[in-house]
């Protein structure tokens, strides 16, 4: 048995036998030995921004173990700018079960929420999230503050949470229709949440202090839209999970200094990095870090590298700042996920050739079901766009739903087919 | 293109301003059917999304339909509607923005969006909207106020209800989805300017019961405290994960009996759907209908009693004397005919008896095949069976589990042998003896072999999954990373104690617990099962017979 599965089953024992506190304990050990090592013995071949996200990421995680009652669950297109002012630090399920199950303990989550009699097709984020909660593996957080963006699991592994936690919730509610009515609806949406926050911590907003931080998140999602154009003739290598930890925090850490730091990094790098080599991939929807088919095909290769992910550019820089509640309430209506499969494609195509992408691989994570019924026609117009397009299946955050042989088949295929073999 | 003929104007969710449309010369229909397959949906869409999302593509991938109204009702909605619109096979097709709550300023975004239907439907059909056409389209629904049965959560097609319907012997009310639209049971107030009209009509749609993609279903309890409520039959659709939830919220608390079943919404498997409506219809009491057939009685004569339990591996057969001591028994393949088999496994248990049919007073017949069976006065379902089987075998049993060959169940029973709740595995091989036999071909072991291999393990393997296809994919990666194959068939083991501890979960299952089936003679697994359940399982030597002895048990009630 390797170090992580011993890890994994003594967190599972730990809890399973009562001693939720030590469980937790033990993984904030874990976490934290791990991002010493990122912090000071990073992976040299990663770009110095890269370096910089993995601990960062880590402190995020830490954080709701630490100090619960100054986190808030999020669904990770919530705009979170309103928690940072009240000192609420956000984490999200796609961030929290991709750690436990990084850390092998996800099977025990999975099995209570099966046991409970919840379908074997529900999204393995928002499984494990949910059944870490029910598992009493994670602490109960101050709030809940998640909206319908962009799936159905936020619409039901939230409420289960409440019932587990009984901690006060609050829901924002985005319509699919693009416009002027549905951006009014949630910004007075978001106003209620200010109160609700305040409520909740006794603490006030200052709404120009709001203002700048909103302002920061756009400064940040100018700067990652400049650098996704400036790698389109560069070439960075990456590992998996650093698009992963970009597509967490350009979410929920927007209006940070943290996170505009780190695009910043990104543009410094950029500069510095050495012309184009090899094919690049642009990568839809979640991605299977823990795949060793994925990783030795796209991990640090010259001959193909994964140039951005879908989640970590669903944020346009184009809102509002004046009026901070309006400009968040813009960045969600106008999310790339909400709205048309058709939509959604489309804005995948631009991003994809802004980073200049030879290939892009649309992954029909298992329990995805909007991803996994817009595929064939996402593929088609790809396809039609010149961006040739693979359909891979798998769960990018279950294992057991893996597949690797097939991954490893179809993904070499692909790589040989656009000429990256 | 406007539709040439008069067509009819498809919907599917419950908030489709129904009456709306009407007033603008729609004649709405719902789309309710199932098809017998996904045949040209999947090549559209891929297979792994929900089977009623199939369903509309299906339809209007045959051409079937011209005018559509969807909802954004959940993410395959959503995907559903782009890839329709991609086909452009239908002439009018609107997906409706409905929001999740009823908060302060929903009630005006909905008017707005009954607004652009007017004038998209308008423009596409030439019609406008017609006030006398909106207050005739308003109609009271009935409300039984008798004793009945719900069948609540995931939409249920019109054949699996129609199947529902005929197989309880009690009333059944479809709450599902569309079917319990509530819009219409008010009527508008008069003399109302048309904002103030949509005004009235968008708080009506609103406050109808939610489904589960609403932000607050609490809503929903009025479904599940009717006091003329008897039965629950939960329904969920593969893939659609909204009311797993309400299942597994509602399965402990409510104060009825509630039977869950999962369909795929195609008619097939029905077979099995079939089994555990017949069951739960039993463990109600509604089964004996005054002066049917299945409840006469028989004259006792020499006082033999024969159950005979045709599955889908072996077909087994018990005779019983008037003591009810075991008189015959036999086991044999069931073959390429379920009823055949029957008839040659009861001349094979008379063989040698000195019995003949004339001596067997009274036959039930019992599992899968009961149905195609025309020996026997009656049939009754395994489920029912089983509990009275293991309650004979030991009468201290208070759970069966029963893996057989394509299915596995739990059953609880009371003091007496009744069931009082079940759960089988859903239609796939999952944690059955198919699966372990597909398992054991992977390995290239014998299933003898594969029975007691987990028993010599060294190294504790994490299987995670029991479906046979993930499964095996697993197992060629343990085998091509060398893992040991005792260790490879524990993890197998442990895999499907699992899944068999969340159906014992699901039944409130407590000792003492008995295994049944072919099943029970995987030694490796029983080992493991006992672990998890921290208990012994009773392992009868008659623990194949169960079914048999539980059906010659039913024909022994028979008898007077």
């Amino acid at each position: 048995m390797n170090p992580i599965d011993i890890f994994g089953n003594v967190i599972n024992n730990l809890n399973d036998s009562g001693h939720h506190k030590a469980a937790r304990r033990v993984l904030e050990i874990g976490w934290g030995a791990m991002g010493i090592k990122m912090k000071h013995f990073p992976d040299k071949r990663l770009i110095p921004a890269d370096r910089y996200l993995a601990p960062m990421m880590m402190d995020v995680m830490m954080k709701p173990l630490i100090e619960p009652q100054n986190s808030a669950v999020v669904s990770i297109f919530t705009a979170c700018e309103l928690l940072e002012e009240v000192g609420l630090n956000p984490y999200n399920a796609e961030a929290f079960s991709s750690y436990i199950s990084a850390s092998h303990a996800e099977r025990e989550m999975l099995d209570i929420m099966d046991s409970d009699g919840i379908s074997e097709t529900f999204c393995s984020y928002h499984k494990i999230f949910a059944g870490a909660a029910v598992a009493k593996l994670m602490p109960a957080p101050r709030c809940i503050v998640h909206t319908n963006l962009i799936c159905d699991a936020n619409l039901v592994s939230f409420r289960r949470m409440q019932q587990v936690f009984q901690v006060p919730l609050f829901y924002i509610d985005v319509p699919i229709r693009q416009d002027e009515s549905s951006v009014a609806y949630v910004e007075r949406q978001l106003r209620e949440l200010k109160t609700f926050l305040e409520e909740v911590t006794g603490k006030k907003i200052d709404d120009d202090a709001l203002s700048e931080r909103v302002a920061r998140s756009k400064r940040t999602l100018n700067n990652y839209q400049r650098f996704q154009e400036l790698r389109a003739d560069r070439q960075i290598l990456t590992d998996l999970v650093s698009p992963l930890y970009c597509a967490m925090s350009n979410n929920i850490l927007l209006g940070t200094e943290q996170e505009e730091k780190y695009t910043q990094m990104l543009l410094e790098d950029v500069v510095a990095a050495p012309p184009k080599k090899g094919k690049h991939i642009y990568w839809m929807h979640a991605l299977p870090y823990w795949s060793d088919s994925v990783y030795s095909l796209l991990a640090f290769n010259e001959s193909a590298q994964i140039v951005g992910n879908e989640i970590g550019q669903t944020c346009s820089a184009d809102f509002e700042t004046d009026n901070p509640y309006r400009g968040m309430a813009q960045r969600m209506v106008y999310n790339s996920l909400n709205g048309t499969g058709s939509r959604r494609i489309d804005i995948g195509i631009k991003h994809a050739k802004d980073a200049g992408s030879d290939g892009v691989v649309w992954f029909n994570h298992w329990g995805c079901k909007h991803t996994i019924g817009i595929s064939q026609l996402a593929k088609k117009r790809f396809e039609e766009a010149g961006i040739p397009c693979l359909i891979l299946d798998g769960d990018a955050c279950d294992r057991s739903h893996g597949g690797e042989g097939q991954t490893s088949t179809r993904l070499s295929a692909f790589l040989e087919m656009i000429g990256a073999i | 293109m406007q539709c040439s003929i008069q067509c009819p104007t498809y919907y599917v969710c419950k908030y489709t301003p129904v009456e709306l449309l009407s007033a603008m010369g729609a004649d709405c229909q719902t789309l309710n059917d199932m098809p017998d397959n996904f045949d040209l949906a999947e090549q559209y869409c891929g297979p792994n999304i929900c089977g009623f999302g199939k369903s509309v593509l299906e339809k209007v991938l045959t051409g079937q339909v011209h005018e559509l109204i969807l909802v954004d009702c959940c993410d395959v909605m959503r995907s559903v509607y782009d890839v329709i619109a991609a086909t452009g096979k239908v002439d009018f097709l609107y997906i409706t923005d409905m929001l999740h709550c009823y908060k302060s300023c929903a009630k005006d975004m909905l008017v707005d969006e009954l607004k652009r239907l007017i004038s998209a439907y308008g423009e596409y059909k030439g019609t406008s909207f017609s006030i006398e056409k909106f207050y005739d389209a308003f109609h009271e629904k009935h409300e039984t106020s008798l004793p009945h049965i719900e069948v609540l959560g995931a939409r249920m097609g019109t054949q699996l209800f129609d199947m529902v319907k005929d197989t309880m012997g009690i009333e059944v009310v479809n709450e599902t989805c569309v079917n319990n639209r509530r819009v219409g049971n008010v009527i508008p107030p008069a003399d109302m300017g048309m904002d103030e009209l949509l005004q009235w009509y968008a708080g009506e749609i609103f406050a109808q019961t939610p489904c589960m993609r609403m932000a607050d279903p609490t809503g929903r309890r009025r479904l599940y405290e009717d006091p003329n409520l008897r039965g629950i039959i939960y329904h969920t659709v593969k893939f659609c994960d909204f009311y797993s939830f309400e299942y597994a919220q509602i399965k402990d608390s409510v104060d009825v009996p509630i039977l869950k079943i999962e369909s795929d919404y195609t008619t097939q498997s029905t077979g099995q759907l079939k089994t555990r409506l017949e069951a739960f219809n039993e463990s109600l009491g509604f089964e004996e209908q005054p002066g049917s057939a299945d409840n006469r009685e028989i004259q006792m004569t020499r006082g033999y009693v024969a159950g005979i339990d045709s599955g889908s591996t072996s077909t087994d057969v018990v005779i019983l004397d008037k003591d009810l001591n075991i008189a015959a028994k036999t086991i044999i393949p069931t073959g390429a005919g379920a009823a055949i088999s029957a008839d040659k496994a009861l001349d094979m248990a008379l063989e040698g008896t000195g019995l003949t049919r004339e001596d067997i007073d009274a036959t039930v017949t019992t599992g899968y095949g009961r149905a195609a069976i025309e020996i026997g006065d009656k049939s009754v379902t395994e489920i029912s069976c089983h509990a009275r089987g293991a309650h004979f075998l030991d009468p201290s049993i208070r759970t069966v589990i029963d893996i057989g060959g394509q299915d596995s169940k739990v059953i609880s029973l009371d003091e007496d042998g009744n069931v009082t709740n079940f759960a089988m595995n859903d239609k796939c091989a999952a944690g059955t003896g198919r699966f372990f036999e597909m398992m054991a071909n992977t390995m290239q072991v014998s299933l003898d072999e594969f029975a007691t291999m987990g028993l010599s393990h060294k190294e504790d393997i994490t299987i995670s999954n029991t479906c046979s296809v993930f499964a095996e994919s697993e197992v060629v990666s343990l085998i091509a990373q060398n893992k040991a194959a005792n260790d490879i068939v524990y993890g197998l083991d442990k895999a499907v104690a699992t899944r068999t501890l969340g159906l014992v979960n699901r039944v409130g299952g407590t000792p003492n617990y008995m295994m049944t089936g072919g099943v029970a003679k995987n030694t490796s697994l029983v080992r493991v099962l006992e672990d998890k359940l921290n208990s012994k399982l009773v392992i009868s030597e008659h623990a194949q017979l169960c079914g048999a002895i539980g059906a010659a048990l039913y024909a022994r009630e028979m008898v007077s």
